[in-house]
């Protein structure tokens, strides 16, 4: 949970006419000695849906995987530039790392329920973060199952394994535990590309819905998925942002060759 | 428009293809029917009146296998950028053409009622609009062929021509009939040819902006420099299009 001296700044320091959640400036990253992102500048503005595309090995994972810092769990990677994020560098050592994941929550490609129940799969992460009594974590849980449309499906047995659920409501759980914390920004990789239509579409409705609250920034595979669900897209390739516009100009008429080789399926 | 790598997918490629050379034969045969349309006007040849009226089911056909084969690029190939534009445009195109087509029959079969007339009435009004049209859409539909965003924005222009040759014998033709009642008859068809040769350069400059658009990713301006009305005078309304 930010502090309340962290809640004010974010307030005031954010001006309303460029409001922009996450802002990226010249942004480098490692594996080792794989030079996998190559000055990267590029603004995710607050309570949009911004979608990264690019071929495989294009460096868009790698992108989300700095904003919440998980490469800092393995030796020999490493990032170099800047993140602003409410007033501060997240490349920054001295960011707590815990505060950080709250507030940038993370959806990967397969879904990750942990073994334990419905109920605690969410209670689980805010019990790190918050103070709750049980009526208010009941509250929570309902809450947050509820916009992701999976209350009525799951509410007579939250006590039951999170795996016994199908893909399409897993994935619609680690959706709903990554905001049980109020993250301001919501990370998705691939969060669809294990389901089927119809929990495709539903989360992709979801998303809409979320982006009214959250930041969203989500790599997909799938270019009718981004030009559905997203306002601005990123197309990367070869570790460097090639072109960002909206979602309209870039499926429309690209500025870039590049982006229209890669759009109109002619990348050789 | 044409891609200098062919896509990955070749069976698009070759039904992009397929679609281009129905785009080819469409406006070369609506081309063919206005040549014919003309030729019954300036020499009163009434097998070319007929050879125009029975390509019309030809073009309709076309646009049907047009309309099906977009819908199937749409729905199939989830076509974007370049290609989503050029798809859409050949659709529209594709709708123009056929009204061209359409008002070629019509003008063919008037002017074989108009020629029924004494003769007394001068064509060259009528017969120079027709020529440009002619022109126009011609080169309208070389710049559908070659993907020719240049030559798009100057047919465009163009049609500024035709609407003051419409203005010119459209009160030519007013004249006829004030000095002569006689003449109204045939005045009345010639009016509706010019009419509907005017409608002909309105599509063909519609036909213009799409494949400007489907090249460059921009629209023209919404309004065009326009040759003026002949109406406006005689008391009516702005003619919109």
């Amino acid at each position: 949970m930010p502090s309340a001296s962290m809640l004010s700044a974010s307030l005031s320091g954010r001006e309303p006419v460029q409001d922009v959640a996450l802002s990226v400036r010249d942004l480098n990253f490692h594996y080792g000695t794989h030079h996998a992102l190559h000055g990267i500048s590029l603004d995710f503005p607050a309570r949009c849906v911004t979608a990264m595309i690019g071929p495989s090995g294009c460096g868009k994972s790698t992108l989300l995987r700095v904003f919440n810092k998980i490469y800092a769990l393995y030796p020999g990677q490493r990032a170099t530039g800047e993140v602003m994020f409410d007033g501060r560098n997240i490349l920054d050592d001295s960011i707590n790392l815990d505060m950080l994941r709250s507030r940038i929550g993370m959806v990967f490609q397969k879904p990750t329920p942990f073994p334990m129940s419905i109920y605690d799969n969410i209670a689980f992460g805010v019990r790190l973060h918050e103070k709750l009594n049980r009526t208010e974590m009941d509250e929570r849980v309902q809450d947050v199952l509820t916009r992701v449309a999976l209350w009525n499906e799951v509410r007579d047995r939250l006590n039951a394994p999170a795996t016994g659920l199908s893909g399409g409501q897993q994935q619609r759980l680690c959706i709903a535990r990554s905001i049980a914390t109020r993250p301001e920004v919501l990370l998705l990789d691939e969060p669809t590309s294990a389901l089927d239509p119809i929990s495709t579409a539903r989360i992709e409705e979801l998303l809409d819905e979320l982006k009214e609250e959250f930041t969203i920034a989500i790599v997909t595979h799938n270019m009718q998925q981004a030009a559905r669900c997203a306002d601005r897209v990123a197309f990367f390739y070869l570790g460097r942002l090639v072109e960002v516009d909206t979602a309209d100009r870039i499926f429309t008429n690209p500025r870039e060759k590049q982006t229209q080789d890669y759009i109109t399926g002619r990348f050789g | 428009m044409p891609h200098e790598r062919s896509h990955i997918v070749s069976s698009f490629e070759q039904e992009l293809e397929q679609l281009r050379a129905m785009m080819v034969k469409i406006g070369r045969i609506v081309e063919e029917q206005v040549g014919l349309a003309l030729r019954a006007i300036s020499d009163h040849d009434e097998s070319a009146a007929e050879e125009a009226t029975r390509l019309d089911p030809e073009v309709d056909e076309l646009e049907r296998e047009v309309e099906s084969l977009v819908i199937r690029l749409l729905a199939l190939r989830s076509p974007m950028g370049a290609d989503l534009r050029e798809i859409v445009a050949a659709l529209k195109i594709t709708g123009d053409l056929e009204r061209i087509g359409d008002y070629a029959a019509s003008i063919a079969r008037k002017a074989i009622k108009a020629a029924s007339g004494d003769g007394q009435i001068s064509l060259s009004g009528l017969r120079s609009m027709g020529r440009l049209v002619k022109e126009n859409l011609g080169r309208t539909v070389d710049a559908v062929i070659a993907h020719d965003a240049n030559q798009a924005m100057e047919v465009w222009h163009a049609d500024r021509g035709v609407d003051e040759h419409y203005v010119t014998v459209f009160r030519e033709l007013v004249t006829y009939m004030i000095e002569d009642a006689r003449n109204i008859r045939a005045c009345t068809e010639l009016l509706f040819i010019a009419k509907n040769l005017e409608r002909i350069g309105d599509h063909a400059t519609n036909v213009a902006e799409r494949v400007y658009y489907a090249v460059t990713g921009e629209n023209l301006p919404t309004t065009r420099p326009r040759g003026g009305s002949p109406t406006r005078s005689f008391g009516q309304g702005e003619d919109t299009d």
